[in-house]
């Protein structure tokens, strides 16, 4: 096809071309060729015209289709070359075809035509003048508003939809332009068209009004008013970002993402806040656009139940829709008297909400009965978009002005009605109760949560208590009900479990707030559904079966875990603030409501110690909800930190410090705080040993209860003299007992019990901790010193303890610090020659070797950079000697099975000790960077670059390329590559020839990686190696010598340089190659010194690509650009920043001319 | 703390049984199990609970290390499994005979000649390609239960 044909033939032949093509395609016949001809069409230069006839005249639609696609795809392309009255003529030609052919029954083209019309418009955006502009808008406004008829004015509105999502950054499509672009794009339409685009919307949805409401039955123009809601609506969400109330936020960059919501309100829900300003209050708010919206839809109700309209209509969808996000507007749009004007619009739109959701009991007793619940659940929307936007007292006062009840009455109405829903409690389906619970739980969650922040003091008008307390008393009867009929389903092990566990996580934090809201009421209520549970239980014991009880027991635990304390979430979580202010008359500890409770679940927690009432009462299950309960509440309320008492918050000083005083005396040191912490020693000790095989409730008590309690040091001070204590910490260094936990919860108590040394001296905990593993290493000593080593190692139950107890090391290796760390050292001199000797023995049990190998890295990451120079090389040398044992091991080795399943579970494996020896040299190179040892380690000889090269030069033949599949051992093995690169280029030289190829090899490897972090760190390690060579060979020493002169290998063969090799691969890489743009510096950085050491080659490179180059004017461009390159904004040919920079400008700008004709040559 | 006892020595001689039993619960991944008569390695290990507030037990997926077949067991965690005793020992390969057997030379110097070539066809070509080439060969050869296989090969001499 040749560009800009004109005789009428050859446009009919271009027409039965394509339209054979999309025959051809739709039939399935050859359509790889129907594809090619199709996509000529868009790469012709100029296809204007054959476009514009396919449009025009082909009765198929698909090819029109087509036609308009490739109009875009050119245009698009040859913009820069396009003259302003073509580009002009493009848009408009589109416009009409779009307004001319209305009535075409194939939706898909039209749309399809003015979405192009968009994006034409969008990219001349910014060159087109106002006044070019606003001709094609004038003709827009005329369609709109009905000039044309019913058809042409949808497709006015639709032209205007595109119009706008194409604006919008988050649903624009991609046309090659940097973001700026796109951004000012927004600006400029956000500023100058929307709020006009608003208007005619309005217009014409007004002008359609009095025929949709008169007339009986459906009429067309009731879909011009859809269209208009919908635009109205996408209009009303764009991301305003100039009327913001800080007005702050318009000087923000352009790439911040901005967080609406601050993480302690749970939000699930979508509720986008609209935020305008001034200048909309005429047409959003004073032109009586909410009276109008609400009468249309009141209409529309009283027709439901005739012919052409009902509940779920696109009309009363798409109108129900506007008017919930009507209710969320705020901002400047509302002037500053007092919030007046907007309470009147809450209170207008509320007016017409009501009726959808009351009386809560008829509509869902209608829902029941096959009404559609979407209008309902609407109004449960515009309730949350109400509650985001107002304080708690004014949501309660909007509804009383019209009714004779509060709005939060009329919330915990529909929620208690919702709750008493037969269908709320199954889990298996998404019914429309749980969705309508979840919105009216993040509406209170959005009321509550603004109350939390103010300090919670008389946040709540009293109705709201009252109705948060009887909701709450709803809620934990549903929840108690639901428990105990559930107590009996075997639903387990299934994806859909953890999904629900997370949902009810959320679910039952919104509880805890509206319990928090109402704490005087709710706190003793959860104390008697408890008490009368335990009482069932104990007298029930042996004769009734109890598991209903005790899946109720579950749910009211967590439920008063989440009422009573936050989740610290690695922070000192601290008392709940409406627990802190409320409960001030109270003096005396013990009749303090949260005292009792706490103190009533831990008295029941601590009969599990009996055998015989465990065995009776406490399944795992319910043990679990007890380890949960404990771990939680004994972060915020267990010997509370002295200093937290001076609190500098002088506002709620006054009341919460009676509360601090009473809570403090009651648990803290002084009171019964000892005492608990002893009991929930005991519990976990019992519940360790006594429940086998419990992987889930082993893991709370190892992993959150017990390492929680150690995290605080005044705790672990308390721990130190409680004889519950040092049981278990006796029993742990010195029993069989336990080793039936698994292995990893050994290193997790490991890790604890250690850690609990920070509450004592220097002294103490360095013999503690040789106490506590002692017979750890002692028999590790033991086991290798046997003559018939072999054969004992491999019986499963050596394996098992030789696991067990490396795991237990590794704990105690990861807890190192200050006060422990002579101690740890110690540890690991001693099991040095053992684990050598293990090593050596599990040869084959690459599990084994694992856990071996990741104790001696956390080992030295711990330590190193603590040592002395003596004792670093002590260090070394046994980080050597395992390297060189672990490479002779495995180097030449062949595994076979016949199940591919197990071969490659054996290769992970390899790769996970790989993984662990890289961080082992890791490690070795912190030292260093950080060193706290009284003389320099080169005292004693030793280099850190050398060891650590050594080291590489061991595990880089055990590299292979299959393994760099791996992504951890991939990113970590270039880490450390590229960062030894760096630190220590000289010693590159040093390498031999084979080690050397191998690292640049993988290094070429590295620079075809699809993960750009790793393409950086080859980059960045190749700026590096090039730059030393640089420096060095212009002082005139070797730099990097043959290496990058080039050398025969072993078979004769002449290998190149490395420094031109990679001059060569990294031009391709840059010039033919795919790769994200944010990685140009980088590569620019590290051509720059490869080319200044190979200029020569960097010519004839250069030559080479301009004679491979046809077109002749490419040639010069060519020519030019790569003379531009290495010439042009002053460059020199030195190494420094400003040359970098310089540089990296130059690169940008030759890839920017040339990188285009040549990947398409 | 006491330190009356030593708890942790080891008190199986080497060889004394074939499997040891081991609580369902502490099986790892990428350790051994018995699962029907049959030494397994575990590729897959998942916890569940008989009824809500019974006991866990554990689900093992198994892959027999001998015939590569896959088996699976279900155990309540608390109780105890059989974990076969693997052994691997290092010959050094000294002859391959023509009806598929290979002679192999034990650390007392004495021949082991009991044990055929491996079926697997890497494996194969690998040793047959590597004697012929008079190079110095490991093979390492798996014992559980009773049944011997070739599991691995290693070149140590030089070319």
């Amino acid at each position: 096809m040749q560009g800009e044909p004109s005789d009428l033939g050859h446009l009919q032949s271009i027409m039965r071309a394509i339209e054979l093509a999309c025959s051809s395609i739709q039939m399935n016949f050859n359509p790889s060729e129907a594809e090619a001809t199709i996509l000529s069409l868009s790469q012709t230069p100029h296809p204007y015209q054959a476009c514009k006839f396919i449009l025009e005249h082909s009765q198929v639609a698909d090819a029109r289709f087509h036609a308009v696609a490739a109009v875009r795809d050119a245009a698009l392309r040859e913009w820069s070359v396009l003259t302003s009255v073509d580009k002009r003529s493009l848009i408009s030609f589109c416009l009409c075809y779009v307004m001319q052919h209305a009535s075409l029954p194939e939706g898909y083209v039209q749309t399809k035509v003015s979405s192009v019309a968009a994006q034409l418009m969008k990219r001349g955006w910014l060159e087109f003048a106002a006044a070019e502009k606003e001709a094609f808008f004038v003709e827009v406004k005329q369609s709109i508003i009905g000039r044309h008829g019913v058809d042409v004015q949808i497709s006015g509105i639709n032209f205007l939809a595109s119009l706008v999502s194409e604006f919008s950054p988050s649903t624009s499509t991609a046309i090659g332009l940097p973001r700026e672009f796109h951004e000012q794009c927004r600006v400029s339409l956000e500023l100058d068209y929307l709020k006009t685009f608003y208007s005619w919307a309005q217009e014409a949805a007004l002008g359609v009004t009095n025929r949709i409401v008169e007339s009986d039955s459906a009429v067309p123009e009731a879909k011009v008013c859809t269209a208009a809601l919908c635009l109205m609506l996408q209009i009303l969400n764009w991301d305003f970002q100039h009327y913001s109330s800080d007005g702050a936020r318009s000087s923000i960059n352009v790439f911040s993402v901005d967080i609406r919501y601050n993480g302690s309100s749970a939000i699930r829900s979508e509720c986008i806040l609209v935020q305008l300003g001034p200048s909309w209050r005429d047409i959003l708010i004073s032109s009586g656009h909410v009276g109008w919206l609400l009468s249309v839809y009141g209409a529309l109700r009283l027709k439901f139940s005739s012919e052409g309209y009902w509940l779920d209509c696109p009309i009363a969808v798409s109108a129900r829709k506007l008017i919930v996000q009507l209710c969320s507007l705020t901002g400047t749009i509302f002037p500053s008297d007092n919030h007046q004007m907007q309470e009147h619009h809450l209170v207008q739109l509320l007016s017409g909400i009501v009726q959808w959701i009351h009386p809560p009991d008829e509509i869902s007793k209608a829902i029941e009965c096959g009404r559609s619940e979407s209008e309902m659940l609407d109004g449960c929307r515009a309730l949350l978009a109400v509650a985001t936007i107002t304080s708690p007292f004014v949501f309660d006062g909007l509804l009383k002005s019209i009714c004779h009840f509060g709005t939060i009455s009329l919330l915990s109405a529909l929620m208690s009605n919702i709750l008493k829903s037969p269908m709320i409690n199954n889990p298996e389906e998404e019914t429309w109760s749980c969705v309508a619970r979840d919105i009216l739980l993040d509406t209170w969650t959005a009321l509550l949560a603004t109350a939390e922040c103010s300090n919670g003091i008389a946040f709540l008008p009293s109705e709201g208590i009252s109705a948060a307390a009887s909701l709450f008393a709803l809620i934990v009867e549903s929840e108690v009900k639901a428990a105990s009929t559930s107590a009996f389903n075997d639903d387990d092990g299934s994806d859909y479990f953890q999904a629900s566990i997370s949902g009810m996580d959320e679910r039952l934090s919104s509880y805890g707030l509206i319990a928090r809201a109402s704490i005087e009421f709710s706190v003793p209520l959860l104390t008697r559904l408890l008490s009368e549970r335990f009482a069932w239980l104990h007298q029930g014991r042996g004769t009734a079966d109890p598991t209903a009880t005790l899946e109720e027991l579950y749910s009211l635990l967590l439920i008063c875990g989440h009422v009573l304390a936050d989740e610290g979430e690695g922070e000192l979580p601290l008392v709940p603030e409406a627990i802190q202010t409320q409960f001030v008359d109270i003096t005396e500890a013990n009749k303090h409501p949260v005292v009792i409770l706490s103190c009533s679940i831990l008295y029941f927690a601590e009969k599990s110690v009996d055998p015989e009432i465990r065995a009776s009462i406490f399944s795992p299950r319910l043990m679990e909800a007890v380890i949960w309960f404990l771990a939680r509440w004994s972060c915020t309320y267990l010997l509370p930190p002295e200093d937290n008492r001076d609190s500098n918050n002088s506002l709620v000083q006054d009341t919460s410090q009676q509360f601090r005083k009473t809570i403090c005396d009651f648990f803290g040191e002084h009171g019964q705080g000892k005492h608990a912490l002893d009991a929930i020693v005991r519990i976990s000790m019992a519940a360790l040993i006594s429940y086998p095989g419990e992987k889930d409730l082993q893991e709370l008590i190892c992993r959150q209860l017990l390492r929680g309690l150690v995290r605080r040091k005044d705790i672990c001070v308390h721990l130190l003299v409680l004889d519950s204590w040092h049981n278990l910490a006796n029993s742990f260094a010195n029993d069989r007992t336990f080793f039936s936990l698994n292995a990893a919860l050994q290193r997790s108590l490991a890790q604890t019990l250690v850690l609990q040394a920070s509450g004592m001296k220097h002294f103490e905990a360095s013999l503690y901790v040789r106490d506590l593993m002692s017979h750890t290493t002692a028999y590790l000593v033991e086991l290798s010193g046997k003559n018939n080593l072999i054969s004992v190692a491999q019986l499963p139950d050596t394996i098992m303890m030789v696991s067990c107890l490396m795991e237990r090391l590794r704990g105690a290796a990861s807890a190192t610090e200050p006060r422990t760390q002579k101690a740890v050292y110690d540890l690991g001199i001693s099991v040095m020659s053992p684990v050598l000797v293990l090593i050596e023995a599990y040869k084959h049990e690459s599990a084994v070797v694992y856990l071996l190998v990741k104790f001696v890295a956390q080992w030295v990451d711990g330590q190193i950079i603590y040592l002395e120079a003596q004792e670093t090389a002590v260090l070394v040398n046994f980080c050597m000697s395992l390297l060189k044992l672990y490479s002779s091991h495995n180097i030449g080795q062949i595994s076979m099975s016949r199940s591919s399943t197990l071969i490659n579970e054996a290769k992970a494996e390899k790769f996970k000790c790989l993984r662990a020896l890289l961080q082992l040299l890791a490690s070795l190179c912190s030292k260093d960077l950080v060193d706290f040892s009284s003389e320099p380690i080169e005292s004693q000889g030793i280099s850190i670059g050398q060891v650590v090269y050594v080291g590489l030069h061991i595990i880089t033949p055990l590299v292979s390329m299959d393994s760099l599949k791996y992504p951890k051992l991939c990113h970590d093995y270039f880490s450390l590559l590229s960062h030894m690169l760096e630190v220590y280029p000289e010693m590159v030289a040093q390498l031999n020839a084979e080690a050397f190829v191998h690292i640049m090899a993988t290094l070429d490897f590295g620079l075809h990686h699809q993960d750009i972090e790793i393409v950086d760190k080859c980059l960045r390690a190749l700026k590096a190696l090039a730059s030393y060579h640089y420096k060095e060979t212009i002082a005139g020493r070797l730099g990097l010598g043959l290496h990058a002169a080039g050398f025969k290998d072993s078979d004769g063969k002449f290998l190149e340089g490395i420094i031109s090799r990679f001059l060569f691969s990294l031009l391709q890489l840059l010039l033919f190659e795919d790769y994200s743009p944010d990685l140009v510096s980088a590569a620019a950085d590290a051509l720059l010194p490869l080319i200044l050491c190979e200029q020569g080659l960097y010519q004839q490179l250069g030559n080479e690509l301009i004679e491979r180059q046809t077109d002749p004017e490419h040639k010069s461009r060519l020519a030019n650009a790569l003379h531009a390159l290495v010439s042009s904004n002053r460059l020199s040919s030195t190494l420094d920043r400003i040359n970098y920079q310089r540089f990296r400008k130059n690169l940008l700008g030759f890839l920017i001319e040339v990188r285009g004709f040549l990947r398409k040559a | 703390m006491s330190d009356e006892e030593h708890h942790f020595e080891s008190k199986a001689d080497a060889g004394a049984s074939k499997t040891y039993p081991q609580q369902a619960g502490t099986i790892r991944k990428n350790g051994y199990i018995v699962i029907k008569a049959r030494p397994c390695k575990v590729v897959e290990v998942s916890t569940s609970k008989t009824g809500k507030h019974g006991h866990a037990k554990c689900h093992f997926v198994g892959i027999d290390i001998f015939t590569a077949k896959k088996l699976e067991d279900i155990v309540p965690s608390s109780h105890n499994c059989d974990v076969p005793h693997v052994n691997r020992t290092d010959y050094q390969l000294i002859d391959i005979s023509e009806d598929g057997f290979v002679s192999l030379l034990t650390e007392s110097g004495s021949t082991k000649d009991d044990l055929r070539l491996p079926t697997d066809e890497n494996l194969l070509t690998q040793i047959k390609e590597g004697f012929a080439e008079g190079k110095d060969l490991i093979v390492t050869v798996m014992s559980a239960m009773g049944e011997e296989q070739i599991c691995a090969l290693k070149d140590i001499g030089p070319k």
